[in-house]
């Protein structure tokens, strides 16, 4: 796993020597670090096997539609653009590469310092290794942003060339905003998709984090998603795993600050012979913080779906309060799936609680549906839909729930084509 | 015109708790005409859900003996969803419970289903078409962007189950105790829904444990079943006379040996 690791082949050097020396360290670290640590999950369920190094990219040209602030296909970004309102207040909207050159300071002090470090795991330490994409957002103190950063990362698999991407995002005291990004896929080359996101809310920032994602099913994802979240500062997660492909992923909230919060609310739809296996955690430390995690998981065909839902609340983190519910739906007999809570709590004033379930749809409720002259798929679709309304309605953007549900559909009518009616 | 046959109708349930097969209905027949309203009164316990569960075609109900024929077709063959864009409409005794669909949406789906993939209904037709039968059913409008019945009380639902029938215009529809939980105000509403529907393109089967709500929905037959079997028809006296003297007198004119509930 750890060959290959060629920079001189990389045209991104660019780059700062002490990003090279971070680099190095981490790729010493490879072999002697284990894989993500996760309930139900063996380091042989997926493996990421990386391609062969990478070839040199023919220019691509920007033909996606231009609404979105940034777009990035593969390595190269092809548009960065934010409104002149927002330059001027100092929002900075950056290539990951040339926010090391341009914003070295911040980039020395966040990047993979003590949000996520290299050495936690294995993979975390090839995606310091190899990195090769990414962005960064920064809001500076009492900014608000006027809209929601869009973003669209599309991975390219028209060649061999693994994937990976940074995302770092600052948002300093007192800031708002909302950062959605899609994610995609071209071509069906094999490749390793290793993204990971760190978020940093200063205190009384309010950040929401959209995610809408639709990887190739021959992709092999890893992500970490991780945020600290400082005192009286809120994230809301809300991300739709609509992917295609095999799956590691992690949600970390640490509630550090007092009066914190963060509310992680995910969907995610499985099919074919997909395999997911993800982690969301929130942990409490600061008092009065508050954590909830809400996920919900529909599986199709022969896919597998393990939720580990991790509320932990540490001592000191008195009159906080964690909450979870996790739910998986299965649609097939063949489809494994799993809905684990865990709560450990290291404190006696607090309020916790979790709920878990795992079913097929209700029979009674397609009967109902059909009983109006809905068929069968069409009902079907209708009691998923319901059954992650409840998180995709929590989701604030309209736009963004729309898309959502727009995949979603599209996932559905694939995992039913083999139903006659 | 269409008819609805029901012919010598044997169904048989699965007992969960003896895991055996379980009989439920023993040779039922009836005769439905567009045009025509039929009471079924009986007591509880006799088969009158089974009876329309079946008809709608809820896969939990195995016919063993008998047919049902939509025009002289045999429709049990057919999936519940087909059976309802044939135009029947069964309003349950007890709705499901559907969390995140909205109550408009469900509608606009049912409607839709009926007709041609390239033409839905407008949206503009829709919500006229909403708004004139809320207004009939003396609903809130608020009731739409619910989901579908959840949370819903029990009066509620059973009006709702008519704002379906009324969206809906089936030819055939089954009410099955739409009467039951409702006060005397929602009583008369959901009557009126009914009777609005009332024409020579249409026909129900109203269950009722009431003779009250026959006084609002006057039938043009009234069955009675016990036992799993129709025991006896006549006209809207017959009700008046069950409301009067209870369901043993006819039991024992008519010599059944069929054990009633509240003699347990
Ligand atoms: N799921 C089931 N499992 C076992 N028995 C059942 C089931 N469904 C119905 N039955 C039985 O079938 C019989 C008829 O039930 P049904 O609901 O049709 O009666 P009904 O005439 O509608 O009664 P009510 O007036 O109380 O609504 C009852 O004895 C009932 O217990
Ligand atoms: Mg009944």
């Amino acid at each position: 796993m750890d060959k290959k690791t060629d920079f001189s082949k990389n045209k991104l050097l660019h780059e700062p020597r002490w990003l090279t020396q971070k680099r190095l360290a981490a790729k010493k670290l490879i072999p002697k670090l284990g894989m993500p640590k996760m309930e139900h999950f063996k380091e042989n369920d997926i493996v990421f096997a990386d391609s062969e190094s990478p070839v040199f990219i023919q220019k691509i040209e920007n033909n996606t539609d231009n609404k979105a602030n940034f777009i990035q296909i593969g390595t190269q970004t092809v548009q960065a653009k934010l409104s002149q309102a927002m330059t001027d207040k100092g929002v900075k909207l950056l290539d990951i590469f040339d926010a090391f050159e341009q914003i070295p300071d911040i980039m020395q002090k966040y990047f993979m310092t003590e949000i996520i470090r290299a050495d936690e795991n294995k993979l975390n330490a090839i995606h310091l290794a190899n990195l090769n994409s990414g962005l960064v957002l920064y809001i500076p103190k009492n900014v608000a942003l006027d809209e929601p950063i869009e973003v669209k990362l599309i991975q390219d698999s028209r060649q061999k060339l693994d994937w990976y991407c940074h995302i770092l995002i600052i948002a300093e005291e007192n800031s708002r905003g909302h950062f959605l990004q899609h994610l995609s896929t071209i071509g069906d080359q094999k490749n390793i998709a290793n993204l990971m996101v760190e978020v940093i809310a200063k205190p009384g920032s309010h950040l929401e984090f959209s995610s809408v994602e639709e990887l190739g099913s021959n992709t092999t994802l890893y992500f970490e998603r991780k945020a600290k979240i400082e005192t009286d500062a809120h994230i809301q997660w809300a991300i739709g795993l609509m992917n295609s492909c095999d799956t590691v992923g992690q949600i970390d909230s640490e509630l550090i600050g007092e009066g914190s919060y963060a509310n992680s609310q995910l969907v995610s739809v499985t099919g074919g012979q997909q395999k997911v296996f993800l982690n969301n955690r929130v942990t409490n430390h600061g008092p009065h913080s508050t954590g909830l995690i809400n996920q919900r998981g529909v599986l199709l065909d022969q896919s597998k779906l393990i939720f580990n839902g991790i509320g932990q609340i540490v001592h000191g983190a008195h009159g906080s309060k964690a909450d979870q519910k996790n739910r998986v739906l299965m649609m097939s007999p063949d489809a494994r799936g799993d809905a684990n809570p865990l709560l450990l709590i290291d404190e006696n004033d607090v309020i916790a609680a979790h709920a878990a379930s795992v079913g097929p749809v209700d029979p009674v409720q397609m009967n109902y549906l059909m009983s109006r002259g809905i068929p069968y798929k069409q009902a079907q679709r209708l009691v998923i839909r319901g059954f992650l309304g409840a998180v995709l309605d929590a989701i604030p953007d309209k736009d963004v729930r729309k898309k959502m549900i727009a995949i979603l559909e599209r996932k559905l009518i694939n995992g039913q084509r083999y139903r006659k009616n | 015109m269409s008819v609805l046959e029901i012919k010598d109708l044997h169904v048989e349930v699965k007992d969960d708790e003896k895991k055996k097969m379980k009989e439920i209905l023993k040779g039922v027949n009836m005769t439905l005409k567009t045009g025509e309203i039929h009471a079924v009164m009986g007591p509880n316990g006799t088969g009158k859900s089974t009876l329309s569960e079946t008809i709608m075609g809820n896969p939990y109900y195995h016919v063993t003996q008998g047919d049902i024929l939509l025009n002289g077709e045999s429709i049990l063959d057919m999936e519940v969803d087909e059976r309802a864009r044939k135009g029947l409409f069964l309003a349950m005794q007890y709705p499901a419970e559907v969390p995140g669909v909205t109550n408009a949406e469900f509608l606009r789906t049912a409607i839709n289903v009926r007709r041609p993939k390239d033409d839905p209904m407008p949206i503009s037709e829709f919500l006229n078409e909403l708004d004139k039968n809320l207004d009939l059913l003396d609903m809130d409008e608020a009731m739409t962007e619910r989901y579908l019945n959840e949370g819903f009380s029990g009066g509620e639902k059973k009006r709702n189950e008519i704002l379906q029938l009324l969206m809906i215009k089936p030819q055939f529809a089954i009410l099955d105790e739409i009467d039951s939980g409702l006060d005397i105000d929602a009583l008369k509403v959901v009557s009126r829904g009914v009777n609005a529907m009332r024409s020579e393109n249409f026909a129900s089967l109203i269950i009722t444990h009431y003779q009250r709500l026959l006084n609002y929905i006057v039938p043009d037959v009234v069955h009675v079943m016990m036992g799993g079997r129709v025991v006896k028809d006549g006209g809207p006296e017959l009700a008046q006379r069950l409301e009067n003297e209870g369901y043993s007198g006819l039991r024992d004119e008519l010599g059944l040996d069929i054990k009633l509930v509240d003699e347990d």
